[in-house]
């Protein structure tokens, strides 16, 4: 069996590998993110905050553990630095509207039009816009990685707890 | 200046080592065996040819179609010194201005050589960018693409040569001298992004910076396209950053949905990390992979190398490509610390 994990792991390995590097972010994530939730809920008993306040704790550590498991990413260096140094405003993500040109433009327009989406990119990106516009590009993909690993894990904690 | 004359070289005399856009005269000079101090070889050594002497032993340009008997013009230049070229630019007018301009500028300001080539060359278009990139000292850069405008020029003047017909070999040398004007730059220049102008593309500097910036964009957003579900179909820049937007729009609203729904959440938070990591949550990103079999995670130390779990012998129809590219776009991400890992996969021999 363990000979049969092997030989299959060579093959299958380059998959082990990602599996592996998300297993590191989520493991990362989730230890970040327990135990400050953890001490969240023991404030919480003693000194009766509100739930809105609350929530944007839990938000704040939320973003918080993501920004301390993805340390090799300057936007994670940033949202760090954004939360601390705003530790209670909400970035309210859903209310960040965007505005998109629905209209299609072709040619010449087509540079600009993909001008302003890059730059709508950089907003939703912490620390976006303060990078140019190939880091920016790359960062945005270990973003979405990592937020979707963040999801996962959110998922399962409130899954976990809930049933 | 005027003080180097070496046998068998023509030689720009210049004050400032402006050679490199009278390298590009270098391609006829070996026609002409009469040395003419045009072109001192010290200021072409680390400039043009990366310390090839004379330069004129320039390989770079045997192909340069520029060898035309017809150029009359340039015996006229052994009679030039640096402060000759007024004389010069009348001789010039057979073999196109923006030869002449190419040769002369080094020798003087800018300014003054521009002059110089107005006067003399009246319908002769110099290319202001011909100028400034030859005599700036940042020439080095734009040598270059100064090299192939003046180039372009020189092929336009053509037109007005009997020798029409050399237009299309110009071309081709002029492409190929970007080439190799380019590869010759590349030892002296080895701080700058070389980037070669490919044919029919403008070469001048911006272009050339633009154009390597765009593809690195676009080779990101490739990387991105791979990352969003649902965007291989898509082509075209607009609607994959539409679809980008959405997806990362929409990730950080669930997040912060979930984590509304957290903060109501029975803070029992016994959380499992093992069993939330074994849930097949890695394989969220692979929809079209069959369940690993990552249950018993106790090996999993969260090391990359150190890796020993169960794996799922579906794993046969796994279709590596799109994980090797997706493992490529972590380790582009910065994910991957340990590259040497990936290099050691042999094939599966058996199960």
């Amino acid at each position: 069996m363990e000979r049969q994990i092997i030989t299959k792991r060579k093959r299958v390995s380059s998959l082990k590998e990602k599996k592996n590097l998300k297993a590191v972010f989520a493991r990362r994530y989730a230890s970040h993110l327990v135990p400050a939730l953890k001490k969240i809920n023991m404030n919480k008993c003693s000194s009766q905050i509100n739930s809105k306040s609350f929530e944007q704790t839990v938000k704040h550590e939320v973003d918080m553990a993501l920004a301390l498991s993805a340390q090799e990413f300057a936007w994670s260096r940033f949202l760090q630095h954004n939360l601390l140094s705003s530790p209670h405003e909400d970035p309210s993500y859903s209310s960040m509207i965007l505005e998109r040109s629905s209209h299609k433009q072709d040619g010449k327009e087509e540079g600009a039009e993909i001008k302003k989406k890059l730059k709508e990119l950089q907003k939703l990106l912490p620390g976006g816009e303060e990078m140019n516009m190939e880091d920016m590009l790359s960062e945005v993909g270990s973003y979405i990685v990592c937020l979707e690993l963040q999801m996962i894990v959110l998922k399962s904690l409130v899954q976990d707890n809930i049933s | 200046m005027g003080g180097e004359n070496h046998e068998g070289e023509i030689r720009l005399n210049h004050g400032d080592d402006e050679s490199g856009i009278s390298r590009v005269g270098i391609t006829s000079m070996p026609l002409y065996s009469k040395a003419d101090p045009f072109f001192s070889s010290a200021d072409w050594d680390p400039v043009v040819n990366g310390g090839g002497g004379g330069g004129f032993s320039s390989s770079h340009y045997p192909s340069m179609g520029m060898d035309n008997p017809g150029m009359s013009c340039f015996p006229h230049y052994q009679t030039g010194s640096s402060s000759g070229y007024h004389d010069m630019p009348a001789s010039l007018l057979p073999f196109g201005d923006c030869g002449g301009s190419g040769h002369f500028l080094g020798s003087d300001k800018k300014g003054e050589s521009v002059g110089r080539l107005v006067r003399a060359g009246d319908g002769h278009q110099v290319s202001d960018d011909v100028v400034l990139g030859g005599a700036s000292p940042a020439r080095k850069r734009r040598q270059p693409e100064a090299e192939s405008q003046w180039n372009k020029k020189a092929v336009e003047e053509y037109q007005e040569d009997p020798q029409s017909q050399k237009k299309q070999k110009n071309d081709q040398s002029k492409e190929k001298m970007n080439k190799e004007s380019s590869q010759s730059e590349e030892a002296p220049k080895e701080n700058y992004i070389h980037m070669r102008a490919r044919r029919g593309q403008a070469t001048n500097s911006h272009s050339l910076a633009e154009r390597v910036r765009r593809e690195k964009i676009s080779e990101r957003m490739r990387l991105l396209q791979e990352l969003v579900p649902g965007c291989n179909k898509i082509t075209g820049k607009a609607v994959m950053l539409d679809e980008i937007i959405n997806y990362v729009q929409s990730l950080q609203q669930q997040v912060e949905f979930l984590s509304m729904k957290l903060s109501t959440v029975n803070p029992e938070l016994n959380i499992d990390i093992d069993r939330i990591l074994a849930k097949d949550l890695l394989q969220s990103r692979d929809r079209n992979t069959p369940t690993l079999g990552l249950n018993p995670f106790t090996g999993f130390q969260g090391t990359v190398p150190n890796i020993s779990t169960s794996t799922n012998p579906q794993y046969n129809s796994l279709p590596q490509t799109t994980l090797e590219s997706e493992l490529q776009n972590l380790y582009q991400m910065g994910f991957v610390s340990n590259p040497s890992n990936m290099s050691s996969f042999s094939p599966n021999t058996g199960n």
